[in-house]
């Protein structure tokens, strides 16, 4: 089953739900299968592990990031680049809006409200049911609430991302899943896809899963660790 | 054990602070440790406990004096130049003789320095920061697994010596993310505080109040209580001194004394260079203060070792430690980054093999 997503996508969710990582294997992925993809920083709460880290892997498989200056990439600093502005006026077959965590990072999405509403973007939760506060699923539709809330857009579909980083088994990736669809089940909320660490793959039983999985190459890692390559 | 969960390092903190029992936490933001008190703000008052952010870091400091001072299980969290700031009245907790626990999640400095991870607050944290003969008993966790276990041990030990304890971690310790469990046997009641603190005259058992201060101007009084804020940095150093050993049974060439995440670089330049053929040892101490003095003697004494190297993200701190401890017996040399980069395993691996030749 394929992600056939396209249009402007806006990756929203809490602290540490793994959005970035998401982001990042979700347009290699994309542009693998042929699409146009861009991708856009909005992160401005985080200090460290922002999409930037990955900017390198990204372009050289031709894939546009959007990001503050050069100057101010360590800047603990809430920058907005003006470069997202021309994003969204003219996005490309699939634009990745990678938002900061919980509601206070989509403050910044409340600013360009009037032009994704406009534009038909689509606001996407990832969820990780190994995170505090989003193991159960009113903790899962209180942030939900709470992102709606500040940043002006509705929440309509979910991203199952269940997973212990290193320490993920294919029964942590069944058992998110059934958490997400029971989190979709509960609410109007579509399923867009699960991921699960690409080591893993091949041991998910397939005819249990009935939404595509998006394979992650982890690319945000510690520095005594290597990056998985994007493609 | 508990569930795992996914944790990044400032809320495992907030978290194993509330699991260790302790429910009042003062603090004021700085990144990059300000999830602490995002994490604490929702998750105290849940628990039952008080949450405060103050108007500065030193009214921080006198907080956490006033409430350990009346028997209260508390602590903070801050950053380098937070830290800077609440070291004055670090000095005043710990010649109150008060427990408290205080975390550092360091950035780089000097001065307002940069957000990014570094070592650079070693000698703040092991040697004062504030005025005055004081220690305070220094952790440094590796993981954030080792800063759940270690923030949970901190309260008992505070206690134990009725001394601040600090754990010390880089910003990395507070921003990575990783898998942890909560060990609910390293929860611990509160001591029994009555004999010192000020917890009410109805608690006491002569008509004698309680006093808790840091001021003894008689010489003699003042003498005295440095002899016994001395006789526990002594206690310390025999009951308390902690480290890990890593590829140290081998016949190692180098050996590297590194601590907190720029020990798990070298802990892989260590795997790395063993396929090679070339053997490096590694010891990792885990009381930055008391100071394992006595392993990294003897360590660097092995027949094999031709020199001893401190790595770590600052421009030479420990090293001065560790060259007390191998007093002359072997060269001891440092490396280090201190900008918020962390040397790569290959760095790590380069500047060891060129120490000895290739």
């Amino acid at each position: 089953m394929n992600i056939t997503l396209e249009g402007i996508i806006i990756i929203v969710g809490n602290y540490g739900s793994g959005k970035t990582e998401v982001v990042i294997n979700l347009a290699a992925h994309r542009k693998r299968a042929g699409a146009d993809v861009r991708v856009a920083d909005l992160d401005l709460i985080n200090p460290y592990f922002r999409t930037r880290e990955a900017r390198q892997s990204l372009e050289e498989i031709g894939i546009e990031v959007v990001i503050p200056a050069k100057k101010y990439f360590y800047a603990d600093l809430p920058i907005l680049c003006p470069d997202v502005a021309g994003l969204i006026r003219k996005p490309s077959q699939l634009t990745l809006l990678d938002a900061g965590g919980n509601d206070a990072g989509v403050a910044v999405l409340a600013a360009l409200a009037d032009s994704l509403k406009v534009s038909q973007s689509r606001t996407i939760q990832v969820v990780n049911p190994y995170r505090p506060f989003t193991d159960t699923i009113q903790g899962c539709l209180k942030i939900r609430d709470e992102i709606e809330k500040v940043s002006k857009l509705s929440v309509t579909g979910v991203i199952g991302n269940a997973n212990l980083l290193d320490e993920t088994t294919a029964d942590h990736i069944l058992e998110g899943y059934e958490f997400i669809q029971a989190l979709c089940q509960e609410t109007d909320l579509l399923l867009a896809f699960i991921t699960a660490p690409v080591d893993l793959i091949h041991q998910l039983d397939m005819n249990t899963i009935s939404c595509p999985v998006l394979p992650i190459h982890r690319q945000l890692v510690p520095p005594w660790k290597s990056a998985d390559k994007l493609i | 054990m508990g569930k795992k969960i996914l944790m990044k390092g400032n809320e495992a903190i907030g978290e194993a602070a509330v699991r260790a029992g302790c429910l009042n936490y003062f603090a004021y933001p700085i990144t990059p440790q300000s999830e602490v008190a995002e994490y604490l703000s929702r998750r105290i008052p849940e628990a039952g406990g008080v949450f405060l952010q103050a108007e500065s870091e030193v009214a921080v400091s006198y907080m956490i004096f006033g409430a350990a001072g009346a028997g209260a299980r508390v602590f903070t969290t801050s950053s380098s130049p937070g830290i800077s700031l609440m070291s004055e009245g670090l000095s005043y907790i710990t010649a109150a003789q008060c427990p408290a626990v205080f975390v550092n999640i360091m950035r780089g400095g000097p001065g307002l320095g940069g957000i990014l991870p570094s070592q650079g607050d070693y000698f703040q944290a092991t040697k004062g920061g504030g005025h005055g003969d004081y220690r305070l008993l220094v952790m440094a966790p590796a993981s954030v697994q080792e800063a759940v276990e270690m923030v949970m041990i901190a309260f008992p030990l505070a206690e134990k010596y009725r001394n601040p304890v600090m754990i010390l971690g880089d910003g990395l310790i507070g921003q990575m993310m990783e898998p942890v469990e909560f060990p609910d046997h390293l929860r611990t009641d509160p001591t029994d505080k009555n004999d010192w603190a000020t917890t009410g005259m109805e608690f006491r058992k002569s008509d004698k109040p309680n006093i808790v201060k840091s001021l003894f101007l008689d010489p003699n009084a003042l003498n005295e209580n440095n002899l016994i804020l001395k006789a526990k940095y002594d206690r310390m150093k025999a009951e308390d001194i902690h480290y890990e050993s890593y590829n140290m049974e081998a016949d190692y060439k180098v050996l590297i004394v590194s601590y907190g995440t720029m020990s798990r670089v070298c802990r892989t330049a260590v795997d790395n260079l063993k396929v090679n053929g070339f053997e490096v040892g590694l010891l990792r101490p885990k009381t930055l203060f008391p100071f394992p003095e006595k392993k990294i003697r003897d360590a660097a004494a092995k027949d094999s070792c031709q020199v001893v190297i401190s790595i770590e993200l600052s421009m030479g701190q420990m090293v001065e430690d560790v060259e007390r401890c191998v007093q002359g017996r072997r060269p001891v040399k440092w490396y280090g980054e201190c900008g918020g980069n962390i040397p790569t395993p290959e760095t790590v691996m380069d500047v060891v093999t060129s120490l000895v030749g290739k």
